[in-house]
């Protein structure tokens, strides 16, 4: 008995250790967002401060955020749903008929550098008159999203007996509606992951559009390294952009989490 | 199925030509930079639309995302983009040679001084207007000084005497670049007054005695009396530095003054920044003074007229007198002229000035299309005189090699000994 | 019924087809694009128009020592930081893979470093290893430790962006194999514990054997990233001081937008693309005999 409240405190204190470490960053960020510039570059570093919210007037006030915000959002959302539909199939088909060398060829598009998509996408784009659209970025997303979507869900698929289908397709249903009406149900928490997970890529990507979006299009991490301007580095200013990027995602986050959670105790009871 | 085919046809046409149609609407695209007078331009922009009734589309960037935007854009040759900023020292000898500027026959280039003009000038024509204007200057604690007893540095001896002075643990003696490439431009003034150059003639002379001299003499200085980690430091890390009350002696470009006594910005009051010419070498003084900024016109511009019509109206005097009164250094010469004006900017933004325009060296780089590169290289000779406080035994070696390789992408590029 | 049969004969065309296509659409004019420029000598800075040259840009990428210092830097950096997120994530994911009070919020909290721009990440990190005014001097000083330089020596500039890297990824891995956890089966657990088998045996030879797949699937994911690293050098350190934590993706930017060699910067491209290609086939032949 003892031995255990013993391995349950060290338990807790291991979790709190991961938890310090893993929050840390963000609080400081925080913190340092609330702060003036004066007080950011003191030393020693400032604990114990008069918040100010001058920092996030200035980036709100300044810079278009909602805009940039609304635009990361329709990007990411458009691009990994339309990678939901393209990779689901794929991954299925994948898992179920052992394609190992259609993944890979999949997977080659995570593979190259991002940099060498710029000029010739450019070069696309412009000819087809999709600069400045949603249409390029939402493509170029879809080659970030597309591969972790297959890759995720064909480890996925695999985990999920053969014979749940197969009883189906005994009593006479075909292997496709199969897949639609008694795999996919199962298969919403590796959805959610993946999706979690392309959308993140998705929002926080930096290279892509850095070149291919302009005005109407700028995405948020743009927006943050603009921020960085030419004449100062307002640490108050980036903090409170950073955070600004981060919170929505955060809050998305928790939303997800719950799924997440949920469908990760689904799937331990019985695959 | 013919008949689908040739209404599709048809309708793409139709498509073709109204996208056309869209495009005659008087609409130009502009990119800023992320810069004072970039910020002054796009807040006036309003003004020229209901004035003249064509739409800008206008986007600003921070200053290396602009120069990979207009890249991609130009080399592509898939560029929509009519007016942008340009840092005519960084790219401009490049952009001329792809032929990216358009030529600038009407402008009246009579209000900008001629050694200002050089850099925007190739062969008989002109292709960028001159915006901002920067100068190397020696930024210092009055208070500070005042404590110590001494005086403000006139020449060198004198300013590597007050740094070892000023220099303890808490207060780094001087501050300068010390981040490779960065630390280029601020070299140079240091190798002038020690009576080398980068280049000369088209060719790379910066393993010079003098050039060698002076960047042992950079390195001692920042070696022995600089901030921790300044190989690694450019103007701004090293400016809250300073703002923090950290730093004695900063030389870099004028340009900062304006930052480093805002009270939002500093634990340092106005009155205890001083702001003094760069000091004297020991065989002149001549501090680099050149165009920072400047705005063009693209080659590949479909609306040449409505684009010259924004630039005209981007540089006209109002404009700049605008800017002069927001503390930003204009390259037009009559707002200098101005006594209203001059009533509101900044007396040792004046002074500076009137000593850096009478002295000074137009270039603060090596001035090359491949200034990158150029950079990159006197940069690993920049960080190896402070990592060894001047003292290197590589240096010369070092010198001779970086050298080599300039003069060798100098003749990569066809301006050897041009 | 005829058309049905036909749909599910093909199945293992039809259904990843529209992926494929778009996959080759969107990426075969960028892979001739660069493969075409490596063969060229395209400098935009000597303005004139290029010409075939062979391999000769090849030739001179493959012996310039910086070059070659930069590949061994993006060797050095993918590896420790994959090999360190590896086993802290898969260690993570057994700690909590059991029922415990707040273990939703503790899931959540390693959602937070996924979703953080890396970015924005790398201004943060910045300020907080800043020699002068950052917090993590004050941290070793306030414990009685010498104070770093951190990402401003060429000497320490790796292991602290590595440290980033660690901070900012582990908790993916963590994420991928939890779910892989939660995906397995009980049965053999629980016949090894009828067998008498400890917590450590059970974990050793049962329950890291069967997650096997989605361990090296996360690691797979991680190594490409890793050996592309590039946001997060990019806003901390550009590459430097000097060259020290330039990698080739760095390089091949600075390369492109900075010298403004095509020719080479698309060499550089190609062997980076190579070298991710190779360490990931590596790493899915072992997930093929993990499979087994």
């Amino acid at each position: 008995m003892k031995k255990k409240l013993v391995s349950t405190i060290f338990f807790y204190l291991l979790v709190t250790g991961i938890a310090l470490v893993v929050l840390f960053p963000f609080v400081w960020m925080l913190a340092s967002s609330f702060k003036t510039q004066v007080d950011i570059i003191s030393w020693p570093p400032k604990f114990i401060f008069s918040p100010t919210l001058q920092n996030y007037q200035k980036v709100f006030g300044e810079q278009d955020f909602l805009k940039y915000f609304f635009n990361s959002t329709i990007i990411g959302a458009v691009s990994v749903g339309l990678s939901l539909v393209l990779g689901l199939p794929a991954a299925y088909s994948i898992s179920r008929y052992a394609q190992k060398k259609l993944a890979v060829f999949i997977l080659l598009a995570r593979l190259m550098p991002g940099i060498s998509f710029l000029m010739p996408w450019y070069i696309v784009f412009s000819r087809l008159n999709l600069m400045d659209s949603y249409v390029a970025l939402i493509l170029s997303h879809m080659l970030i999203s597309l591969p972790i979507v297959v890759w995720i869900m064909s480890t996925y698929f695999s985990t999920i007996p053969r014979e749940m289908e197969e009883s189906a397709m005994v009593d006479g249903a075909t292997r496709q509606y199969a897949f639609f009406t008694i795999i996919l149900p199962l298969s919403g928490p590796g959805i959610i992951t993946a999706t979690t997970l392309s959308f993140i890529f998705s929002w926080n990507n930096f290279m892509f559009s850095q070149v291919l979006s302009m005005e109407k299009t700028k995405t948020l991490p743009i927006a943050v390294y603009n921020f960085v301007s030419y004449a100062e580095v307002d640490w108050g200013g980036v903090m409170a952009a950073a955070v600004a990027i981060m919170a929505p995602a955060i809050v998305l986050t928790m939303i997800f989490q719950k799924y997440v959670v949920k469908g990760l105790t689904m799937g331990a009871v019985k695959g | 199925m013919r008949k689908i085919l040739v209404f599709m046809l048809g309708a793409l046409t139709s498509l073709c030509v109204s996208m056309g149609a869209m495009a005659q609407v008087k609409e130009i695209r502009v990119l800023l930079a992320n810069h004072p007078y970039g910020d002054l331009l796009k807040s006036a922009i309003p003004e020229f639309e209901n004035a003249t009734g064509i739409r800008v589309n206008v986007e600003s960037l921070q200053e290396s995302q602009l120069t990979t935007k207009l890249t991609t854009e130009f080399a592509t040759n898939s560029s929509s983009v009519d007016v942008f900023m340009t840092r005519p020292l960084q790219e401009g000898k490049m952009f001329y040679k792809n032929g990216w500027y358009e030529p600038l026959m009407t402008y009246d280039f009579s209000d900008y001084p001629k050694n200002v003009m050089s850099v925007s000038t190739f062969g008989q024509k002109s292709y960028i207007v001159p915006l901002v204007t920067e100068w190397q200057v020696l930024y210092y604690r009055k208070d500070v000084f005042k404590e110590a007893g001494i005086k403000v540095p006139t020449n060198f001896t004198e300013l590597e005497a007050a740094a070892k002075k000023l220099n303890s643990d808490s207060l780094a003696g001087i501050a300068s670049r010390g981040k490779g490439a960065a630390a280029v431009t601020q070299a140079s003034s240091y190798i002038y007054n020690f009576g080398g150059l980068y280049l000369d003639k088209g060719v790379a002379v910066f393993n010079s005695k003098p050039a060698i001299d002076a960047l042992r003499f950079y390195g001692k200085l920042l070696g022995n009396y600089g901030p921790k980690g300044v190989t690694s430091m450019s103007w701004e890390n090293i400016m809250p530095l300073f703002q923090a009350g950290k730093v004695a002696m900063w030389t870099d470009a004028s340009v900062f003054y304006g930052q480093i006594i805002d009270p939002a910005k500093t634990q340092v009051s106005a009155e205890n920044v001083g702001i003094a010419n760069f000091p004297a070498g020991p065989k002149m003084n001549s501090p680099f003074i050149v165009t920072s900024w400047g705005i063009a016109v693209a080659k590949q511009s479909k609306n040449k007229d409505l684009a010259m019509r924004f630039l005209e109206w981007a540089t006209s005097k109002e404009l700049a007198a605008k800017g002069m009164l927001a503390n930003i250094t204009m390259a037009r010469s009559s707002v200098w002229e101005d006594p209203a004006i001059l009533a509101k900017v900044n007396p040792g933004l004046v002074e500076t000035r009137a000593y850096a325009a009478k002295f000074g060296n137009p270039l603060d780089r090596p001035y090359m299309s491949a200034v990158g590169e150029a950079r990159d290289l006197i940069g690993e000779l920049i960080i190896e005189s402070i990592n060894t406080r001047g003292a290197s035994a590589n240096l010369e070696k070092m010198a001779k090699e970086k050298v080599a390789k300039v003069n060798e992408i100098l003749e990569d590029t066809g301006e050897y000994g041009k | 019924m005829a058309q049905s049969s036909f749909t599910e004969r093909n199945l293992r065309i039809l259904f990843p087809l529209p992926a494929i296509i778009f996959v080759a659409l969107l990426m075969i004019f960028p892979v001739l694009y660069t493969l075409f420029l490596s063969f060229t000598n395209w400098n935009l800075t000597s303005g004139a128009p290029f010409s075939f040259v062979g391999f000769k840009s090849y030739a001179r990428v493959l012996a310039e020592p910086r070059f070659l210092h930069a590949l061994s830097r993006t060797f050095a950096f993918t590896f420790f930081a994959v090999v360190i997120e590896g086993f802290l994530g898969v260690a993570i994911a057994i700690i909590l893979n059991r029922a415990f009070v707040g273990k939703s919020v503790a899931k959540l909290m390693l959602l937070l470093p996924l979703v953080a721009t890396p970015v924005a990440v790398g201004i943060v990190f910045n300020l907080f290893y800043d020699p002068t005014i950052g917090l993590a001097n004050f941290m070793l000083q306030s414990v009685g430790l010498p104070q770093g330089l951190w990402i401003s020596s060429s000497a320490t500039v790796i292991p602290s962006l590595i440290l980033v890297d660690v901070w900012q990824w582990t908790p993916m891995i963590t994420l991928i194999v939890l779910a892989g956890l939660a995906g397995l089966s009980e049965e053999p657990v629980e016949a090894a514990r009828v067998d008498g088998a400890s917590e450590w045996q059970i974990l050793r030879y049962v329950t890291i054997p069967m997650v096997m797949p989605v361990i090296l699937t996360a690691v797979i994911l991680r190594l490409i990233d890793a050996l592309k690293t590039f946001d997060i050098i990019f806003a901390m350190t550009g590459g430097g001081p000097g060259y020290a934590s330039e990698t080739l993706n760095i390089l091949g930017f600075k390369y492109s937008f900075e010298y403004f060699r095509m020719g080479q910067s698309s060499v550089i491209l190609v062997v980076l693309f190579l070298v991710v290609f190779a360490c990931s086939l590596g790493i899915m032949k072992l997930r093929a005999a993990s499979e087994t």
